[in-house]
């Protein structure tokens, strides 16, 4: 690590975030999660403040946190099938809510800006372990568990028939998916997490013939989003990861690939 | 056309279900036999999909069981294939038609009516287009790779939910005219359709459900009696 440049080690964080940010954000989008992961974004703050004030690893307690958002997400959306979404908005707002509220009654100092929005530049070599062990965490699913993230995704009713087990296929996807942000919140923050999740896949999508395809495409998009973003902000003096979300953002603006060309 | 001495493939006993407090199946004893191409017909809302998902156990009923010979049809699944309406299908999903077929291909080998992804596509006319993917394909397209879905699954017996919903008059025909040949191979088959008059023909048996079996039967029976229901109703109460 000390051979790399000051720029070495956020370069090849950003590259890694990007595309397994995008890669499991493919998985997402396909199993209509998206919302979820937006709610296990918001659902780390909690616990952060929590474990600071406890002088433990905040990545822990916001991974915890992230996921417990999620469990007790999926147990309330089982009560309220109809209302899926406004459910999970609800305990999105909710988690958001007590992370403040817990900042404020243990009187503890997170540097909000940086939570929301991340810091390339101070990425450390802890934060890029995480980032392994999380993109190990997502291999190990796809690998596993790709035959039926494919049959639910298309067909969950079919999937569901066939005996594929679909509550517990979720809870895997959101224990990796709370790996996922929880590494990724130094590079780009709680909010342009989404993006990354988001826009890249969006993207890889319209170009796929099957999910795998989608999965390489977008993570292909997501690091190069991440190196521009990098490169632009050194460039122009601008914090790495709003920059990165803006990129995100004008990808949507690409024009649609002939679809012939698959 | 089958006799009704034909062995009963599933059996539905007593079977009631309610979402909340509205009754949307009541007191359903029905029998589904090997070889026989039945129709359930009905009205919007008249509990025919959720019966569907109650045969194939998808779905546990408020009351009542379903049965394969004697096991409860929780523990045989995979003995029956369920294709479900189309609106339930994710069709922007990345995957080729053939990819779609083998998804509900059993992964080990065996069963009464071993057929391969390619052999059910091929069945259903699509095998040159077996590498397209799932979103280009028609609206009656991607219809028949749901139908090859449900024939790779070996199963014995088929219940498919609108299977010619999409589909213009030709490609009915020729969909049913499949459906009755795979049924004359052994397989029990039941299909959802808003089907009416002459259209009815093509089936072995047709049941009328409204939350209740109305009637079953053959379909020149049920034709007399649903005509004879339509004029007691057209001459109101007397």
């Amino acid at each position: 690590m000390e051979a790399l440049p000051w720029w070495g080690l956020p370069l090849i964080f950003a590259l890694l975030e990007g595309a397994l940010c995008s890669c499991v954000g493919t998985v997402l989008l396909t199993q209509r999660r998206i919302l979820q992961a937006n709610l296990i974004a918001n659902g780390v703050l909690p616990g952060l403040a929590i474990a600071v004030a406890l002088q433990l690893d905040p990545a822990i307690g916001g991974w915890v946190s992230g996921l417990a958002a999620a469990l007790v997400s999926e147990r309330l959306i089982r009560s309220h099938q109809q209302q899926q979404e406004a459910v999970q908005n609800t305990v999105l707002a909710g988690a958001l809510a007590i992370g403040v509220l817990l900042l404020a009654l243990l009187q503890q100092r997170v540097e909000l800006e940086a939570l929301l929005f991340g810091d390339l530049l101070i990425a450390g070599g802890r934060d890029l372990l995480q980032t392994l062990l999380a993109a190990a965490a997502a291999l190990a699913l796809v690998g596993t568990q790709y035959q039926r993230l494919g049959f639910s995704g298309v067909d969950p009713d079919g999937a569901e028939a066939a005996g594929v087990p679909i509550h517990r296929l979720r809870t895997l996807l959101a224990v990796v998916t709370t790996l996922v942000i929880v590494s990724a919140i130094s590079a780009v923050g709680i909010i342009l997490v989404i993006a990354l999740l988001c826009a890249p896949a969006v993207v890889g999508l319209n170009q796929a013939s099957s999910l795998s395809g989608a999965m390489v495409r977008a993570s292909a998009i997501g690091s190069s989003c991440s190196l521009g973003g990098f490169g632009l902000a050194l460039l122009l003096d601008l914090p790495p990861g709003p920059v990165i979300g803006l990129l995100c953002l004008l990808l949507l603006w690409l024009p649609k690939p002939d679809q012939s060309m698959n | 056309m089958t006799s009704n001495s034909s062995a009963i493939a599933l059996e539905a006993k007593a079977v009631s279900h309610r979402f909340g407090s509205q009754a949307v199946l009541d007191s359903i004893n029905l029998s589904l036999r090997q070889g026989e191409l039945t129709a359930l017909i009905g009205p919007n809302g008249a509990g025919k999909s959720t019966l569907l998902h109650v045969l194939q156990g998808l779905l546990k009923p408020s009351q009542g069981d379903v049965f394969v010979g004697d096991t409860p049809v929780t523990s045989c699944r995979h003995r029956i294939a369920l294709m479900p309406q189309r609106g339930r299908i994710d069709w922007s999903f990345p995957i080729t038609a053939l990819d779609m077929v083998r998804l509900r291909k059993p992964k080990t080998a065996g069963g009464c009516f071993e057929v391969s992804a390619e052999e059910a596509l091929e069945r259903v006319g699509l095998l040159e287009r077996a590498k397209e993917r799932l979103g280009r394909l028609s609206g009656g397209q991607q219809q028949r790779v749901l139908l090859a879905g449900a024939i790779a699954q070996n199963a014995a017996t088929m219940l498919l939910d609108e299977p010619c919903s999409a589909l213009d008059p030709p490609s009915r025909e020729r969909v049913i005219a499949l459906l009755q040949s795979l049924a004359q191979e052994g397989r029990s088959i039941c299909l959802t359709s808003h089907d009416w008059g002459p259209a009815l023909m093509g089936y072995d048996r047709v049941i009328v459900l409204e939350r209740q079996i109305l009637f079953d039967g053959s379909p020149e029976d049920v034709g007399e009696q649903l005509k004879d229901l339509m004029s007691a109703a057209k001459r109101g109460p007397n």
